[in-house]
């Protein structure tokens, strides 16, 4: 049986059916965290790009960040391995720690931040003058890495885990830029993997891809979350509920909501987040 | 609630036609349930005819919101409250089909039983008829205004609604005893009884689904831990 009791508004729906007692369920354990963003604001010049964004990026998880053009989504991104450091006359406050290590201290080189924290583009960038193989090695070769045993081994490495060897790997020795789009996205991640990061961060890595394409992009990404965290940002409403397990939305610069995607897809608790996520916005 | 406008005007349109089917639908399965029980009650065989006419409209909107509901899904992708309302919506057809389907039944009954001399024992069936009825209205009202109180509210009278059935079912069960030759007269009384109390299920899945839609609480099966 199921009484209404009368209860306070603030108290769930569910909260106000009577029922019988319930074992204690047990709290699921918090998640371990692979960046700790503090209070972090981003200023090109004179504007401030992001204002005071608290976000705890899970580990081995997906992480969306999704809001209007100018938000400030990929501003955040980039602050977590200081890419938007290359911009002129830019300013940060605020902490970001990857692993509980301060990214901005300066002791901290950001070269060897942007290694243990790979970044994906929108548009895949593969280096025109360098064939498919040198393409993924090129990090490693940066990095003074000579022993062609062990780069061929991360070569083939690296594009098996990026879903690219079947295809590519009677052609290393062909540009990069004869590939597909969507092949050349997946040698941008495999670029990225060779030098074995953290953290692959992800700014709309599908859209200038075809739906085929981004579904292989998409189950990339679903595999490539056994190993690795990953945060994206992405336009695509649909791709950020299929492929990440949070969500975070930011508005003029703010973290306006972040939760379970779940959560945020079916029962936001900001108005400004449902107003956004299903078209209401402005 | 009133949402904000949608950015595409044609979801909006296409949201308020479907809401609008559902409640057409709502309408006509109220209507047919009280034709069929006005024809058990005044023994008019010609409002149950109509009841039984009329189950076809009934069967061709919940179709049509199926297709339209799955159009929706399609073309636009809701999510949140949007997605909640379309889910609710398709939900909602089927157990306002149902009750279609109950009132033809009652209405089926009531023709068999118009052949015979009247039984006072229609008196029975009364009390559970209002109750049933008034559930079915409370409910597609909960749905209609995303009245969460209302919703929940109504899902606790149904277990007043079966304690009726069973008197009613004791009591026609110890005529069928005292009156064996009223007995067939008995039996449909009993099955209309059984109508009425299904119509209060349904009416519970559309008050669920309406606290659903309006407040993203699954009130369903209280006993389970909620995962919402």
């Amino acid at each position: 049986m199921v009484n209404v009791v009368m209860t306070t508004p603030e108290q769930s729906v569910t909260e106000r059916i009577e029922r019988p007692a319930q074992p204690p369920v047990s709290a699921e354990p918090a998640p371990k965290l692979t960046f700790e963003a503090k209070n972090v604001s981003i200023w090109y010049g004179e504007k401030r790009a992001i204002e005071n964004v608290s976000l705890d990026i899970a580990s081995n998880a997906v992480t969306a960040i999704i809001g209007p053009s100018g938000c400030g989504k990929s501003t955040f991104l980039r602050a977590l391995n200081r890419m938007h450091e290359l911009v002129p006359k830019t300013r940060m406050d605020g902490t970001v720690l990857l692993h509980g290590e301060d990214l901005y201290s300066k002791t901290v080189d950001p070269a060897i931040v942007r290694r243990r924290v790979g970044m994906i583009f929108q548009k895949s960038n593969p280096f025109p003058t360098m064939t498919i193989g040198e393409n993924v090695i090129v990090g490693l070769r940066l990095n003074g890495v000579r022993n062609h045993k062990f780069l061929n081994e991360r070569l083939e490495k690296s594009l098996r885990m990026a879903a690219l060897w079947d295809e590519v790997k009677d052609d290393l020795h062909k540009p990069g830029t004869s590939l597909s789009g969507g092949q050349q996205q997946r040698l941008c991640i495999a670029r990225s993997l060779a030098v074995e990061p953290e953290v692959i961060l992800m700014d709309e890595p599908c859209s200038a891809l075809d739906p085929i394409a981004t579904a292989k992009i998409e189950e990339l990404i679903h595999e490539l979350k056994a190993k690795y965290t990953i945060v994206t940002v992405t336009h695509n409403m649909q791709q950020a509920g299929r492929i990440s397990d949070y969500t975070a939305f930011m508005y003029l610069g703010r973290l306006i909501e972040f939760g379970p995607t779940t959560k945020i897809f079916t029962n936001p608790t900001e108005k400004q987040t449902e107003d956004y996520i299903t078209g209401r916005f402005g | 609630m009133i949402a904000p406008r949608h950015i595409l005007g044609t979801f909006d349109e296409s949201l308020a036609a479907l809401r609008n089917n559902v409640l057409m639908m709502a309408g006509l399965s109220e209507r047919s349930l009280g034709r069929a029980m006005k024809g058990l009650v005044d023994r008019n065989d010609d409002l149950c005819a109509n009841t039984i006419a009329d189950d076809e409209e009934i069967d061709q909107l919940e179709k049509q919101i199926d297709k339209d509901g799955v159009d929706i899904l399609l073309r636009f992708q809701p999510v949140a409250s949007d997605l909640r309302r379309v889910v609710s919506a398709m939900k909602l057809s089927t157990n306002l089909e149902r009750i279609g389907d109950q009132a033809t039944t009652i209405a089926r009954r009531a023709r068999k039983l118009n052949q015979h001399p009247s039984l006072a024992e229609v008196e029975l069936i009364k009390p559970m008829y209002e109750q049933a009825m008034s559930m079915f209205k409370d409910s597609v009202d909960a749905f209609a205004r995303e009245d969460v109180d209302l919703g929940c509210a109504v899902v606790t009278r149904d277990e007043k609604l079966d304690d009726l059935n069973h008197e009613a079912s004791r009591k026609l069960i110890e005529r069928m005893a005292q009156d064996p030759d009223q007995l067939r007269g008995y039996l449909n009384l009993i099955f209309v009884g059984r109508c009425l109390e299904r119509v209060g299920d349904h009416a519970t899945n559309i008050a669920e689904d309406a606290v659903y839609a309006a407040a993203a609480q699954d009130i369903r099966h209280p006993s389970l831990t909620a995962t919402t």
